[in-house]
């Protein structure tokens, strides 16, 4: 039986209660909305068992606060010896109007079916404050390490996953920097 | 946006379009000028000498010195010789490495020091050896540390006496030269060890270890691979092995050893593998390029310290090539009967930079062998093998003795 | 010939854990990477990579630059393929912008890419016979990239980081002679696969070092989001190309070579097939090449595209590359995340090593073909 999108969104939206198809989808692929994130783990068993989906190809978050502070960045002594304005990065990211920003990390998370060429987008908003969302490490290994870039630069909590802890930034580093409010704390290589 | 490319660019399509180009970018004078200028380095110094032993040896007489002065003196003219051998061969032989891995990577290798060719480029690395500072770990055992390079050093230089550079040209005749040569091939074994364990360093321990561990188990089936040989030519001594292979077949074939159907052959090939794995040499060469995980045993080693393992390596490449052309290429005789007015010693060192040759064409081609595959394939393969083949070389005499 | 292992216990032999470290800087680089591994004997009981030393904070860096500007940071993920990477992110924005590039600037991205992925496997080639101690099929496999490399600075300038495929189609059009250049590279490589091959390939060293080392089994490298030829090379068939193609991939007629057991050796000939295939695709691309244009019209100076989120994918050297783009109809990218393929491929290192011989780390890691610019981002 070969699946299509339309079977996959209309299994897992009667399966899953309160999931909905997502308002902004990803461009050309089904993508459900999740309504709690106590529904993660029943839907991608769902997806999983029931369905072929065993692919889990990206695990990410997106931050919705607002555009990105630019007291983020490492503002270093500018290369340029005719100016004595610090370097800064290229393009100072302005609100747009009418851009949906709210307070909340929306997580994604993209299921592949090999055989079939198939592939779903699951959408989970959490608020920003203690996000914490289950782990999919015990299903798919590939979560491992995508849950803990999400962790490390997010600082979004995955319960249930055998070693969350910083991956990608230095150990040094306090803090999670792609958050849209993340301040950088001058380090031992600010140069100061 | 697009852009020519200079014309100082050539594409190999380019290059290898010209006729000329082509063995000039291949191995192919390479190795033949290779093993001239081998001959030259290492040979001409021992078998020009020999010229003029007798009117050394009478020039010393009329000295008024006594006999023993005399005796004593000759001795240390034939050391002389053979420290040079190996020195010039530790110099050279890095040289033409170079240039035969250049030559097999499609690359030039050293260019510039001296002018052609870079032919002085190891004098000048040997200088720059010299002068480098000698770190001692602090965690080393120092006598050790100073002691091991010697250790693995002087068997070599020993081994080297009964070493026949032509036809009746050996420094120390011995009856037994084949026992003694193995014998202290082996020694150098404490060398390794101790270097390994001198360097306060768990890593160049292991890889010591492995060294050592491959070193002994290969030392089997090389003498293993040699006894047909010994019961085809009756003795130990050298030089009655290279008279045992001159004359020729039909007139035109050479009795080298080698040419002994079958028995000949393997023996040759587990001789070549035995030694290629003694003196560490890809694709044996796990001790060495141990830096995958573990650095090797001459880590520690800097300076005079390193260069005394790397004349002690190329000093048993040059022993094993010299034994090889010794045992199964026939020595100092001719390959064809006509060429007899060529010097023995032009003979003897062509085959054995021949043999060279061959042990740095291995190098550049092979991949490495993982550990327990090389201890399997010595175990399990070249032992039992050797042993069929002397069997072999027994029921072979046999049937040329009846 | 098969090595037993005999297990020897008892009181008193008992062997103490061993931590070693390899790297971050260790010869058989394929990167800065750090792996801890904890071995009792010759067996590892834990092996843990440590990434993180490349990091450069692409994500968060192109929330701050234009889109034209993100390209360039692109070229930077894998370096030693740097078109696949400027493709995905294009082929991101395009369709968030939906804008399709014209049918030349289409043939000449695969051709770019294919040529791309020729010369990232001469890498892996040549990096792996080093691993391995096979010292010479690394200049070999250098000789030929260094005409793939002429080629690209022919055409854009650069030699590794090339910011030619752009938003809406390349950046320029191929000069009068490159194709007869391209051409005469094609005809001069196709006999050096096979020379690869005998050198290689079939060397009994090699195979004994790689057969039968380092397995994945299918069902582990789906579970472990492995891409690229680390899962074909354990049979798993999926292609970026076939399964989704982009830039007209589905008009062109090349096979995707699968491995069986996923061993070392299979994976590393899949991608020696892979190369044979791309010759393939290239010819057919340039056979393909008609006049036009190769930039969409009506792409904006200031490329500022409608709100939404999409994401691409491109079958890179390495895998899967994925690009999740979202946008808010502002200047910059919003949110962009990259699913790296060497990221995951890295991953499984913890689970395969685990039981294995020191002697194997180097063949198995090698065999992935990770790159850490792309793996750390």
């Amino acid at each position: 039986m070969a699946l299509t999108k339309e079977e996959v969104t209309a299994k897992l939206l009667a399966r899953i209660p309160k999931a909905a198809a997502a308002a902004v989808p990803v461009r050309d692929y089904p993508t459900v909305r999740l309504a709690a994130a106590s529904d993660l783990l029943p839907a991608a068993r769902l997806l999983k068992d029931e369905m072929g989906f065993t692919y889990l190809e990206m695990v990410t978050a997106v931050d919705w606060l607002g555009p990105t502070s630019l007291a983020g960045f490492v503002s270093s002594r500018n290369p340029n010896p005719f100016t004595d304005q610090p370097a800064l990065p290229p393009l100072a990211p302005a609100a747009v109007a009418g851009a949906n920003y709210r307070p909340v990390f929306d997580l994604l998370w993209a299921f592949g079916n090999i055989p079939e060429r198939l592939k779903v987008f699951l959408r989970l908003e959490v608020p920003r404050q203690d996000a914490e969302v289950p782990s999919l490490t015990g299903l798919y290994p590939a979560a491992d390490w995508q849950e803990r870039e999400a962790f490390d630069l997010l600082g979004v909590r995955f319960t249930g996953h055998p070693n969350l802890a910083k991956i990608l930034t230095p150990d040094f580093l306090v803090g999670h920097p792609l958050r849209k409010d993340y301040e950088h704390q001058p380090d031992l290589y600010d140069g100061k | 946006m697009s852009r020519d490319l200079g014309s100082s660019r050539l594409w190999p399509t380019e290059v290898w379009a010209r006729p000329w180009s082509l063995p000039r970018y291949r191995a192919g004078a390479m190795w033949l000028g290779g093993i001239a200028a081998g001959i030259v380095v290492i040979g001409a110094g021992v078998g020009e000498l020999y010229l003029w032993g007798d009117r050394l040896l009478g020039l010393l007489g009329r000295c008024g010195l006594g006999a023993a002065w005399v005796a004593w003196i000759w001795v240390l003219v034939k050391l002389g010789c053979v420290l040079g051998v190996i020195v010039a061969n530790g110099l050279w032989a890095v040289w033409w490495e170079r240039k035969i891995s250049a030559h097999i990577q499609s690359r030039f290798g050293p260019m510039y020091a001296g002018g052609f060719h870079g032919w002085a480029q190891t004098i000048f690395d040997t200088i720059k050896l010299l002068f480098k500072e000698d770190v001692t770990p602090a965690a080393a055992d120092q006598p050790m540390h100073a002691l091991a390079p010697i250790v693995a050093i002087a068997p070599c230089v020993m081994a080297f006496a009964p070493i026949l550079f032509g036809t009746e040209l050996a420094a120390a005749r011995l009856d037994m030269g084949v026992l003694y040569i193995f014998a202290f091939a082996g020694i150098s074994v404490i060398g390794v060890v101790m270097a390994g364990w001198a360097s306060g360093n768990k890593y160049s321990l292991l890889g010591g270890l492995r060294a050592a561990a491959q070193i002994v188990s290969y030392e089997l089936p090389r003498g293993f691979s040699v006894v047909p040989v010994l019961m085809f030519a009756g003795s130990l001594d050298l030089a009655v092995i290279d008279r045992a292979q001159a004359g020729y077949w039909l007139g035109f074939i050479p009795r080298w050893f080698v040419f002994y159907p079958v028995v000949g052959q393997v023996s040759f090939l587990f001789f070549l593998i035995a030694s290629v794995a003694e003196t560490n040499r890809t694709p044996f060469d796990i001790p060495e390029a141990e830096s995958e995980l573990v650095a090797g045993f001459h880590t520690e080693f800097s300076g005079m310290k390193w260069s005394m393992f790397f004349l002690t390596e190329y000093g048993y490449v040059l022993l094993s090539s010299f034994l090889l052309a010794a045992f199964f290429l026939g020595g100092g005789a001719a390959p064809l009967p006509f060429l007899n007015f060529v010097p023995s010693w032009i003979w003897m060192t062509g085959k054995a930079m021949f043999m060279m040759f061959v042990f740095m064409w291995f190098r550049w081609t092979f991949p490495r062998l993982r550990v327990d595959q090389l201890m399997d394939f010595n175990w399990k393969f070249l032992l039992p093998w050797s042993f069929a083949n002397i069997g072999l070389a027994g029921v072979m005499l046999w049937w040329m003795l009846r | 010939m098969a090595s037993e292992e005999l297990t020897v216990s008892g009181p008193g032999l008992e062997m103490d854990t061993m931590f070693i470290n390899m790297g971050p800087q260790h010869p058989s680089t394929h990167g800065v990477l750090r792996l801890g591994l904890t071995i009792s004997g010759e067996v590892i009981n834990k092996a843990v990579p440590d990434i993180g030393y490349l990091h450069r904070g692409t994500e968060k860096l192109m929330e701050t630059r234009s889109y034209q500007q993100c390209v360039v940071l692109t070229d930077r993920w894998d370096y030693c393929s740097a078109m696949p990477n400027n493709l995905v992110f294009c082929l991101a924005a395009e369709k968030l912008m939906a804008v399709q590039a014209p049918p030349r600037a289409q043939a000449l991205r695969v051709v770019m890419c294919e040529l791309n992925r020729i010369a990232s496997h001469l890498i892996f080639l040549g990096t792996y016979g080093i691993d391995i101690g096979a010292l010479t099929p690394f200049l070999y496999a250098f000789r030929e990239r260094e005409m793939i490399l002429d080629l690209y600075e022919m055409l854009c300038g650069a030699r590794l980081t090339y910011n030619y495929i752009r938003i809406g189609g390349v950046a320029a059009d191929l000069g009068e002679d490159w194709v007869a250049k391209c051409r005469e590279f094609l005809e001069y490589f196709k006999p050096r696969i096979d020379e690869y091959d005998t050198l290689l390939s079939f060397n009994p060293i090699f195979l004994a070092r790689t057969q039968g080392v380092g397995v994945i089994p299918r069902e582990s490298a789906v579970a472990w989001g492995l891409s690229g030829p680390n899962l074909r090379g354990s049979g798993v068939d999926y292609d970026a190309r076939k399964s989704e193609p982009y830039c007209g991939y589905e008009a062109y007629d090349f096979d995707v070579p699968l491995g069986q057991t996923g061993s070392c050796w299979d994976r590393y000939f899949c991608r020696v097939q892979e190369m044979r295939q791309s010759v393939r695709i290239v010819e057919a691309a340039l056979a393909k090449l008609a006049p036009g244009e190769v930039m969409a019209k009506g792409v904006p100076k200031i490329i500022k595209p409608p709100a939404g989120e999409a994401y691409a994918h491109v079958e890179a050297s390495r895998g899967d590359l994925g690009i999740y783009l979202a946008a808010d109809g502002g200047a910059a990218p919003y949110r962009l995340h990259v699913r790296a393929p060497s990221f995951l491929n890295l991953a499984i290192l913890q689970e395969m090593l685990v039981g294995r011989k020191v002697a194997d780390v180097i063949a198995v890691m090698g065999s992935l073909d990770i790159v850490l610019g792309e793996a750390v981002r």
